[in-house]
């Protein structure tokens, strides 16, 4: 098996997992040295043809597979010989990490600038103008709204994106 | 080759480059033959082999009006953690569009600021 380094990170491997999905992951965990087909990967793995195929699809879609058609001379037939790029995965984790940190940023401006309540016994928060629109009654209890602090994910969201930019090395002063 | 294995076969020289570029976090090769205090020759090799191997990532670029390049740490040597919240990964991962609103956010934050707390 190749990529053995990376694939030993728990991270890598939860990601591979949310890519293919739980069919998947025998063909996305296990990838061979060189070239394989569609048809050895299924035989190997005794799964169904179609789910080693939608996983390579899903990877080829990800940049971490690609593939070359031959077709066999006697039979006419095309063979998918594939090979897999999990070089990739570091550059595809740090773009996420990219993506992860600019929601961070817009989505604690939205926290900062907005005031909560909270349904207790039905869990759900409501934004100020949300709740005012409910009477500050909670629609599917009844129960009254009452005003929620967000200081603790707020703070949580400022600790996550310092760790993120000097990770990404993104400068303080950047205005983008 | 992995990346440890390529590491443990580095020139006194390129151990010293990586270390650099991995301390300063990204700098451009103009500077940093400079603040090496070796030649841009030197200092081109230099990052041309760790580039090679992986080590670090090598993008042309234009910085004061000349063209370089700008050396930065690979992206392996990251902290993937970052991305988690509690055991719940990035929810953006295999979506084509970020929305920092969406409930499956809100579900990542809630589980961080339960794990910080």
């Amino acid at each position: 098996m190749a990529f053995e380094e990376l694939l030993n990170d728990p991270v890598i491997q939860k990601y591979l997992h949310e890519l293919v999905g739980p069919t998947g992951m025998p063909v996305a965990a296990a990838p061979p040295d060189g070239e394989v087909t569609d048809e050895e990967l299924a035989e190997e793995l005794g799964l169904e043809l179609n789910d080693v195929r939608r996983a390579l699809f899903i990877l080829y879609e990800n940049d971490l597979a690609e593939y070359r058609r031959v077709r066999d001379e006697d039979s006419g037939w095309l063979t998918y010989l594939w090979t897999f790029h999990y070089e990739n995965i570091p550059e595809n984790l740090r773009e996420e990490m990219d993506r992860l940190l600019e929601a961070l940023e817009e989505r604690l401006e939205y926290e900062q600038t907005h005031e909560f309540y909270l349904s207790e016994p039905a869990g759900i928060r409501f934004e100020f103008s949300e709740a005012m629109e409910q009477g500050f009654q909670c629609p599917e209890t009844g129960a009254p709204l009452e005003p929620m602090e967000n200081d603790d994910m707020v703070n949580a969201m400022e600790r996550r994106i310092a760790e993120l930019r000097d990770e990404l090395n993104v400068d303080v002063g950047r205005d983008d | 080759m992995s990346a440890s294995a390529a590491e443990a076969d580095l020139s006194e020289d390129e151990r010293e480059g990586l270390e650099f570029i991995r301390e300063t976090g990204g700098i451009h090769q103009s500077d940093f033959w400079k603040e090496l205090d070796i030649s841009s020759r030197k200092g081109s090799r230099i990052a041309e082999s760790l580039a090679g191997q992986g080590l670090i990532q090598r993008e042309e670029t234009v910085y004061d009006g000349h063209n370089t390049y700008h050396l930065a740490p690979a992206a392996r040597d990251l902290e993937f953690g970052l991305l988690m919240a509690g055991d719940m990964l990035s929810p953006f991962i295999g979506e084509e569009e970020v929305n920092h609103n969406s409930d499956a956010f809100s579900q990542w934050l809630m589980n961080l600021a339960y794990e910080e707390h």
